[in-house]
Parts: structure tokens; sequence; C-alpha cells
């Protein structure tokens, strides 16, 4: 029995021992910035020494008082679910195309993910250069099939710019919902399709009663995984535009980018980086509160 | 209610044949069982019967109406899958419901249809369930439900009860034929397994690399049968095959006796048996050993009740003997049955 003891003890210690390397690290990357950020949010903090003095909630109240984090939050809004609708829809449709036989399709299954793998700074300049009023390819391509007379200012016009910047951000993350939705499709099995085609449903009841039911939790799992991405997404919208024209394109995340590095005001920008964070975390309780419910149907 | 023909019917894929000319007719209401080793095409020509495989030749005809080509869906054939594809999301009574609602049925019908289905068998207290709160044999039950809420002229099944455990599985033999009985519709069921096409059939298709080797009851098929693959697939363990020259003779492990236990002057013939291995399977024992003296060495295996008093001297030659009546022949070349003295063995060889 003392033998047994001793050797639980000692297992224990290695777990310990072996598991405290992976806490450290997370306390010092994850546990350490949190707090500081707390920290800083509740001081007035302004250039020099990263310090100034204790504020209370002061910075929380500026920002829940002023306009520019309510565009910002305005904004983000109409980033996150206007990418994530047409990401969701588009990507269930290419799945579903995707998820026929036809000639090449390992090739086509492999070129759809390229742009998720385009580093995303690459694939912004390019896009930039598309976008270019002047010499940009979309200009010279909408004005030679006669859609519109004159050059937009994709990026440079306070009513296009949030478009232009959904279109990129839905470019570069389709394959994702593409690839999660494939994987589903893949999974249904092939005699619910023969029973159905016995049963005498047609193509669209096959669709409607068996393939939508069957995806639906992964479908809903990765709407709202996307939702949480492009909700802290950054450096795609401060590549394309900086925030810009004007506010037009400033989210939460970039708010928190200007006001500390452009304003120098690290304390307003840790409070609105706290309300982001809060924000976040109603979506991933939504998101495990779903998974729960998915795991549950298995 | 409705007849079933199979036309000269070949599935050619790409790499190989799969079904290889095969005619046979499914009587009104008869129950035919389609027996075969894995890779024998018995599944590909269950599915060129649903409609899910288009014939490559030939022509299916189910009561009197060409249907080589029409659609699953207007073929009225009703079919049960190995996985039994129930529709995971939907509960029992949707499930059964499934038919009649893509086909537009009206809900007090489809209520009615559905009650009187699950009725048959036995379902009426878990309409409320999902697929995955049930168990293997309720799952089958729920598909057979399912096939049959609206009147199938021809009943598919395709091996549902291999996904059930042993015990379950006799119980749903027995239901699942009682079940057919009843509602009288014609089946056509598919199975390796020949216990279950034994006692399901009236009759079996016995299959093999695509052709059909014979059709018979199972009576026929276990008594005569038409060649020795046939010989060796049917009966655990098989059918004994000496090899002598030109002929082949076959005696069943049941039919081979020590020669005392035969009242002397009937009409047997001796086979020296010597024995390596008795195996104790409580009702019976097996004998595993060689036949000798005079036959080529060949081993073979005995099946004695254990309510017959004999004990094996495991080594030593034993006088054994067979019924003259039980012992059939076959031409060693084709592996082809010879006529027994006396009885025509109607071999209706499809490949013949």
């Amino acid at each position: 029995m003392a033998d047994a003891r001793a050797a639980m003890d000692g297992d224990r210690t290695l777990a310990y021992a072996t598991l405290a390397p992976s806490f450290f690290l997370l306390v010092l990357l994850a546990a350490v910035p949190t707090v500081t950020v707390f920290a800083t949010a509740m001081q007035d903090v302004g250039m020099g020494d990263m310090s100034g003095p204790y504020v209370g909630f002061e910075n929380f109240a500026w920002a829940l008082e002023s306009q520019a984090f309510y565009t910002a939050l305005w904004n983000t809004f109409v980033w996150v679910f206007g990418s994530v609708a047409i990401e969701m829809i588009f990507g269930l449709g290419l799945a579903l195309l995707l998820n026929k036989t036809f000639l090449f399709r390992g090739v086509a299954r492999a070129v759809i993910l390229a742009p998720y793998l385009v580093p995303t700074v690459v694939a912004v300049l390019v896009w930039r250069y598309m976008f270019h009023d002047i010499v940009g390819i979309i200009n010279a391509g909408l004005i030679t099939v006669g859609v519109i007379d004159k050059p937009l200012l994709w990026l440079n016009s306070q009513s296009l710019a949030m478009t232009s910047v959904i279109l990129v951000g839905v470019w570069k993350f389709f394959p994702f919902v593409v690839i999660a939705l494939l994987g589903i499709l893949q999974s249904i099995p092939q005699e619910q399709y023969e029973a159905a085609k016995i049963d005498g449903a047609s193509g669209f009841q096959q669709f409607w009663r068996i393939t939508l039911p069957y995806v639906m939790p992964v479908f809903l799992l990765t709407a709202l995984l996307r939702t949480i991405w492009s909700f802290h997404k950054f450096e795609i919208i401060y590549l394309m535009t900086g925030g810009g024209p004007l506010d037009a394109t400033t989210t939460l995340p970039i708010l928190v980018y200007l006001k500390a590095f452009s304003d120098f005001e690290f304390g307003r920008g840790a409070a609105v980086a706290i309300l982001t964070f809060t924000i976040l975390i109603v979506f991933l309780g939504l998101y495990f509160l779903l998974i729960k419910r998915a795991e549950a149907h298995q | 209610m409705a007849q079933l023909e199979i036309r000269q019917v070949s599935k050619v894929f790409t790499d190989h044949t799969a079904v290889s000319n095969v005619s046979l007719t499914v009587n009104d209401g008869e129950f035919l069982v389609l027996l075969g080793p894995s890779g024998c095409g018995k599944s590909t020509l269950l599915r060129m019967i649903a409609g899910l495989e288009l014939p490559t030749y030939g022509d299916i005809v189910i009561g009197g109406r060409l249907a080589t080509r029409l659609q699953p869906k207007d073929r009225n054939i009703a079919m049960v899958f190995q996985n039994y594809a129930l529709y995971p999301h939907l509960t029992v009574y949707e499930n059964i419901a499934f038919p009649l609602r893509v086909r537009g049925a009206n809900t007090k019908n489809v209520d009615e249809k559905v009650r009187w289905a699950a009725g048959l068998v036995g379902l009426d207290s878990l309409l409320k369930r999902k697929p995955r709160q049930m168990s293997g044999g309720e799952r089958q039950r729920t598909a057979l439900a399912r096939s049959l809420v609206r009147d199938p002229d021809v009943f598919l099944l395709d091996e549902p009860l291999s996904n059930l455990d042993a015990k379950l599985r006799h119980s749903a033999r027995e239901e699942l034929r009682q079940f057919q009985d009843r509602v009288g519709v014609t089946s056509v069921y598919v199975t390796h397994d020949q216990v279950e096409a034994m006692g399901l059939g009236d009759r079996i298709v016995v299959m093999q690399g695509g052709t059909v080797r014979q059709i018979g009851t199972p009576e026929e098929i276990y008594q005569y049968p038409a060649d020795t693959f046939v010989a060796t697939f049917m009966g655990s363990p098989p059918m004994n095959l000496i090899q002598q020259d030109d002929i082949t003779l076959g005696f069943r492990p049941e039919n081979f006796l020590p020669e005392s236990n035969y009242p002397s002057g009937s009409d047997v013939t001796r086979i020296a048996f010597r024995v390596y291995r008795v195996e104790y399977l409580g009702g019976d024992r097996l004998l595993y050993g060689h036949v000798c003296g005079g036959l080529p060495e060949t081993p073979a295996i005995a099946r004695i009740p254990s309510s017959v008093s004999y004990s094996p001297v495991v080594g030593s030659e034993t006088p054994f003997a067979v019924a003259t009546a039980d012992l059939r022949r076959f031409e060693t070349s084709s592996g082809r049955a010879l006529p027994v003295d006396g009885i025509v063995v109607e071999r209706r060889l499809a490949h013949g």
C-alpha cells in the first residue's frame, strides 16, 4: 500500500513537472498580456513610460460615450455579417458542387484552397492593385464590359470601401467554409440518398430533407467560428484601407490600434480592446453551446 | 403484388463483370434469397432490380411491365439496406412517413398508414424516438416499416440482419419470415449467410463470380447440389469431396457414420476413416480426419450426434460408411453433379 501511494505521489510530481513549462508559457503569453491590458485600461497612459495616473473606469466611460466607438461597432457588424453571410452561402454552393463527381475534381478541390494559403500581405497588395481606380483591372474590366462609364473609387470612397474590403475577406476565407462543409457532405452515407430515391424523393427533396439537415450543425458551427474570427480580423482591413477613408472601415480592432499607436492614447485603446473582448466572449459562449448540442446529437 | 423477371441481365463495370447473363423469375408472393460469397454479384443484381444500377445488358420486368430503364421511384419497389439508411434527424414516425411525404400524401392518410406499418412490426410505442436512441433490432424494424408503408410490388432486402448480433439475428429472422408470410409481398433477399438463406427462402439462388450456380428450394440445394461449389458453400461443415480420377465423390458430414451404426444389410458404401481430432460441440461431435483405405487420402469431417454412443479412437483406421443414397457424384473436370440413381437433379443452371 505504502509503495503504491509513493508511486502515485511520484506520478503526480512527474505530471506537474511536465505540465509546468506549458503552464508558464500560457501564463506568460496569455495571462500576463490580458492583465496588463486591464491595468492599462484603468490608467491615463500617454507616450513615454507606458504608465500613468490611475483613472478607474474613465477610459471605458469615454469609449461608451464616443461616436468613434459606436461607428466602429457598427462597422464591425457590417464587416462580420456581410462577409460571413456571403462566405456561408457561397461556400455551401461550392461545397455542393465539389461534392459531385466530375473530371478534375481533385484539382478543383486543391485550387479552391489557394486563397486561404496565400499570405495575407501578398494577397492584399495584389487586391489593392486590382482595386486601383486608374490602373486597376477591376475598373478597366467593368468599363470594357460597359457596367460603369467612369472609374469607381473602390478603396477611397466612403460608400464603397467596406464593400471592397468584404469582397477581399470573402475571397480569402471562403475556402475554409468549403472545406468544412465538404467534409460533412462526404460523411453523408450514400445509402441515405439511395433509400430516398427508392422512396420517391426528387433531387430537390433529397437536398432539402437529407443534405440540409445533415449539414446544418456543422454549417452553424462554421458560421459562428467565422463570425468570431472575422470579428477580431485586423490585417486585411488595415492593409487595404487603414480603417479609412475617414472611419468608413474602422472596425473595433482597427480602432484599438489607431487609439494606441496613432493617437498614443494607450488607456483608451486598451479600454476598447477590453470591450471587444467582452463581446467576443458572448460569441464564444454561443460557440461552446453549439458544440455541446452537436455532440449530444451524435 | 407482382411477379419479377430478370432476363439475361449482365452488369459490366470498367474493370470487371459483376453479373453475367443471369435469368430468373421470382413468383408472385415468393421469398427468393440470393446467396453467395462477397463479390459474387448478388448485391449488384439487387441494385439493378431496385434501379440504383443500370444493367449493361438484359431486361428487368416487374409485374409484367418493362422496368429496365425506369427510375427507382417509378418501379414501386421498396428496399431495406444493410445499415438501414434511416434518416438520423427524423423520428421513427417521420422516417416511416418519409416515402408518403415526398409523394405529397395528405396528413390524415399519412398518419393512418404510418400507424398501420408501425403496428405490423410492433413499433407503436417508439414512434417519437430518433434512430440513435434505438437498438439494432428496432432500427431494422423501422426500416421494414418504412419500406412497407406504400404497398410496394416487390420488396428488396440487402443483408438486413448482418448488423445484428448473433442472438438477435435468430429472432429477427423468425420475425422477418412470419412478417413476409403475413404481408405476402414478393421479396428478394440478399445474404452471404447460408443458414439465413435456408431458413428464410422459398427458393435460393446460389451465385458465384457473377453467375447463377443453382436455383432451388433449400432442400434441393442442400441435398442435390448442382456442382462442387454449391456442395461446399452450403452446409457447415461443408460437404466432403473425395476426388477419384474423373469422378469426385461427395457426402455430407452428418451422413458419414461408423459402419456399425447402420443396420446390417442396408445399402451402404464403405469408406475407411482415420480420425486425428475430435471437436465436441454439445449436440454433435465433429471428427476431423482422413479417408483412406483404397481411396486417395483426403481430409474429411464426420458429424456424429452426441446421442450416438461411439468413442472415436484417434489415430487408428476405422470402418465408416455412407448410405449409398446419400452419396453424390461430380464430374471432376467441370465440378458438375452427375445424375443420382432414380432422381433427376433439376439443376436449372443458368450458365449450363
